[in-house]
């Protein structure tokens, strides 16, 4: 990309003084801010690691929590939380994913749609304390189940379906319509179009939006903690659903603002570095699909 | 990864010699049910280790908690959706702000101590009743009037609701008004929130429980008499209170086993102590 | 991009083929699957989508029905007129905490909207490839990172520093808020952005660049308003979650009911205000009702917003 504007820049050098000019600030400008915003995030990634990461050992990891005594683990919690996650992926991505291809392919265009459109991305900026609110009067309240890993997975799931819905539509509105047209010429039907063509050029998009909502997910405390409560079963790899299930990002929550152990500052610490190494798990699981797809796509 | 296979052999271990040994415990651990507890955060910590040794006796029970606020607890109790409400006071009485739970019966689990804390630059060490009305009024806003340096008083205020609040208003302050507006004045919704805000802000002073002072900050004496356990234990510090476990009418069934279990002695010198509760018998009313 | 159908192309043939086969008689079942699974799978969309709108307006209908009863005993001035938010005293005047919101979502586009946009144009146009193979996934990686532990950066190091700058005994308030909920947002923006970006076809800088035009001149008349719609839905996604974030903005904006003098005078916003007090409130008390309203508020106040940044987009594709 950078050969072309040397030549242009070059062979028109005289009478575009002023634009090469420019070129040469913006580019400089963009490099400055991106070596500081690069900058920036390292610095906030190390303040957040330094203490935590070399002190991480596989009884932390593994353990049960404890109140009292230094020492206490994360097992439980950490589990629960990819349990959640799981669950409530499972749900949320094939409604997500299957709304936004009908607001994108299907839904007629008109005003009625266009409102639901913005209501959908009105709600993403409902506090998630209110959805929290919502899982308690359904699952609390109305089916009886109390605080529970599923009520928890369902709530979670409601937070995310309207990033999950617009991404897909915005990433599948983005496909080239030619795409499209030459997929239709070549006497596929809807679905094959969407299956073959829409789905596996928008895929890159689409799976940025299950990477932030995943993350988002994962690091989501105040809707846990009201559906899904602060206590886990005591017991690691408990894949009953209707048990209480508080997740490392509550477990954080709950040893930052509450808890007494003499230990909670490091502990804290190490649960921030393993939350930040699964995000960068979830990350490559999902990106490496992506990369299959790229390879696929391009030989 | 050996020292987990360790503790939960050990664990087995005592749960079946618990179940051998006592009768009483082998009638306990046939006890099933579920029990639902939310309410205070502050008595969190005590609950949630209650919970998971209550667990080991009687694995057929499965207790889940939350805690979001007091006042979540009687209230979640009232509608039904808990069966412990866990709460700072005596939620079957008015006390500022809220008003009684009827036909709920307050069953009291533990006493927490709560101290006047400041940053660590601050001079001053003692305040007299009066001095804190003023301070948390906003009627004193300078150090210097109560006997420190010329600085700005940054008060630190508990959120609306929270238990801490509420004692601390009722027992330090004897019920007067706390401010609710200044340039520095900010409220916090947890302890966590209030312990940190204390450690790195100069010249601020809030309060908090017992257990949560550090040696970050300074506990200050109220009428000359320090926050100490032993204090409280010789009558001479007043600021205290219990905490609660409401419950709809007389606790029944697995929640009256648990509830009992919190308040028998073994609970109550054993882990309760650990956590820097103080335990019920320990002080006179 | 375009030799993404060639997969499509290699399967096509052979499906055309059967389909032209098909109407012809013996492989007609292909023929009726085929459009069988289409029509299920069109229901199976519309399913969801009905589904999806099913669960968002039971939420809208429960913060409406709820936050309603506020107007029972408040009158419609008091509490969108007044700032005078005193529960404990029957007051509920919600003007201070709607313009924070506003204000304190307006302050935060204005710092993250700029440098997002150059960090989106930074990763889609001029790094190398290796180097934004690296970045993308740091980026992600910043969304994972729980609110409640920026909240704590935010006062552990954000707070101090501010206060040493500005001399204040306190500096909690609309500016640090801003800036927390920035390197929040930042990720969501830049990453969206730099997919609308990237996604942006390679011949219309090609044609740019045979124009004549420099780097600079194609970035910004030709990619970037090409990128629009992706940009300004990137910047949309980050204002809804500027506006409703809690946890973070909690620990960091002092929750005092106070209309704020500057940027660091404590004061509070509508989420930080029903985090704090939902949880401490009677169930059945006009306080309780009126933090619901707040909550159905902030989603009035997000969909306006969306509609004016609509609005301009609209205004700007007219003009261009």
């Amino acid at each position: 990309m950078s050969q072309p504007s040397k030549a242009a820049a070059n062979s028109f050098g005289k009478r575009n003084g002023r634009a090469a000019a420019l070129d040469r600030i913006f580019t400089g400008l963009v490099w400055g801010i991106g070596a500081l915003v690069i900058l920036f995030i390292c610095g906030l990634l190390f303040l957040l690691l330094k203490n935590g990461l070399p002190k991480l050992t596989w009884d932390f990891l593994y353990g049960l929590p404890s109140e009292i005594e230094e020492g206490g683990g994360i097992g439980p919690a950490l589990f629960n939380s990819f349990y959640l996650l799981f669950i409530s992926l499972v749900i949320s991505i094939p409604l997500g994913m299957a709304a936004g291809i009908y607001l994108a392919e299907f839904a007629p265009d008109n005003r009625l749609i266009g409102l639901i459109r913005i209501c959908v991305e009105g709600l993403s900026s409902v506090p998630s304390i209110i959805f929290g609110l919502f899982g308690i009067a359904l699952f609390v309240e109305m089916f009886q189940i109390g605080l529970t890993i599923l009520g928890g997975a369902v709530s979670l799931a409601f937070l995310n379906l309207p990033v999950l819905t617009r991404v897909t539509e915005e990433s599948i509105r983005s496909v080239p319509v030619e795409l499209k047209n030459a997929s239709f010429a070549l006497g596929s039907t809807h679905l094959q179009t969407i299956r073959r063509v829409l789905i596996p050029v928008a895929l890159s998009g689409i799976v940025t939006g299950i990477c932030l909502t995943a993350g988002r997910a994962f690091g989501e405390s105040a809707v846990i903690i009201l559906t899904a409560g602060v206590t886990t079963s005591g017991e690691m790899w408990d894949f009953n659903l209707f048990s209480p299930g508080e997740t490392l990002a509550v477990h954080l929550w709950y040893v930052q603002s509450e808890a007494i152990v003499p230990d909670a500052q490091e502990i804290a610490q190490k649960a921030t570095s393993v939350l930040i190494f699964v995000v960068l798990l979830i990350n490559l699981v999902f990106r490496v699909p992506l990369w299959f797809n790229s390879r696929k796509t391009k030989g | 990864m050996k020292k987990w296979i360790k503790s939960v052999s050990a664990i087995a271990l005592a749960v079946s010699l618990m179940a051998g040994v006592t009768s009483a415990a082998s009638a306990a651990s046939t006890l099933k049910g579920k029990i639902v507890i939310n309410g205070s955060s502050a008595l969190l910590p005590l609950t949630l280790q209650a919970a998971s040794e209550f667990k080991k006796q009687n694995p057929k029970v499965k207790i889940s908690a939350s805690a979001a606020g007091s006042i979540t607890g009687p209230q979640s109790v009232r509608k039904g959706i808990a069966d412990i409400g866990a709460v700072d006071w005596d939620a079957s009485k008015d006390v500022p702000g809220f008003k009684k739970f009827d036909g709920q019966v307050a069953n009291p689990v533990a006493v927490t101590v709560f101290a006047a804390v400041a940053n660590k630059n601050v001079k001053v060490d003692s305040l007299t009743t009066k001095q804190l009305q003023d301070i948390f009024s906003g009627k004193v806003t300078n150090w210097k009037d109560v006997g420190g340096d010329d600085a700005e008083i940054v008060v630190v205020n508990r959120k609306f609701g929270s238990g801490t609040r509420v004692n601390f208003q009722m027992k330090a302050l004897e019920g007067k008004e706390l401010m609710s507006k200044g340039d520095n004045y900010k409220e916090v919704g947890s302890s966590g929130d209030m312990k940190t805000t204390i450690e790195t802000t100069p010249n601020s002073i809030g309060y908090i429980d017992l257990p949560y002072v550090t040696d970050k900050m300074k506990a200050m004496k109220i009428n000359n008499v320090a926050p100490t356990e032993k204090n409280v234990l010789n009558g001479s510090y007043k600021v205290w209170g219990i905490g609660y476990f409401m419950t709809k009418g007389e606790p029944t069934g697995a929640t009256k086993a648990f509830i009992e279990y919190i308040q028998s002695s073994k609970f109550q010198n054993g882990s309760l102590k650990k956590l820097k509760f103080i335990p019920l018998s320990a002080v006179k009313k | 991009m375009l030799d993404l159908n060639a997969s499509a192309q290699a399967a096509a043939p052979a499906e055309l083929g059967q389909s032209i086969r098909g109407g012809s008689g013996p492989a007609f079942d292909r023929k009726a699957r085929l459009r069988w699974s289409n029509s299920i799978f069109r229901v199976a969309c519309i399913a969801s989508a009905v589904f999806v709108c099913l669960v968002l307006l039971c939420i809208l209908f429960l913060m409406f029905r709820t936050g309603v009863l506020t107007f029972q005993n408040v009158s419609f001035r008091e509490f969108f007129f007044s700032a005078d938010w005193d529960p404990e005293n029957d007051r509920y005047g919600a003007l201070i905490f709607i313009f924070g919101t506003v204000a304190l979502t307006l302050l935060t586009l204005v710092i993250s909207v700029p440098f997002s946009v150059v960090i989106a144009v930074f990763l889609a146009e001029v790094t190398p490839s290796w180097l934004r193979n690296i970045l993308r996934p740091v980026l992600d990686l910043l969304v994972g990172i729980p609110s409640v532990v920026y909240g704590f950066l935010g006062l552990t190091v954000l707070i101090p520093l501010l206060r040493d700058l500005t001399g204040n005994e306190l500096a909690d308030g609309l500016l640090a808020a801003a800036i927390v909920l920035t390197i929040m947002v930042l990720p969501t923006i830049s990453r969206i952005s730099d997919d609308a970006i990237s996604a942006v076809p390679k011949k219309y800088r090609d044609a740019s660049y045979a124009l004549g035009s420099n780097r600079f001149q194609t970035i910004v008349r030709v990619v970037l308003p090409a990128a629009r719609s992706g940009i300004l839905y990137a910047v949309i996604l980050g204002m809804a979650r500027a506006i409703g974030e809690t946890m973070a903005v909690v620990m960091v904006i002092g929750n005092t009911a106070q209309m704020p003098s500057s940027l660091f005078t404590p004061t509070a916003v509508l989420t930080s205000n029903i985090v704090m007090q939902i949880s401490s409130v009677e169930f059945d008390s006009t306080w309780n009702y009126a933090l619901y309203l707040m909550g159905f508020l902030l989603l009035v106040i997000s969909l306006l917003m969306i509609v004016a940044v609509r609005f301009l987009q609209k205004r700007g594709a007219r003009e261009s």
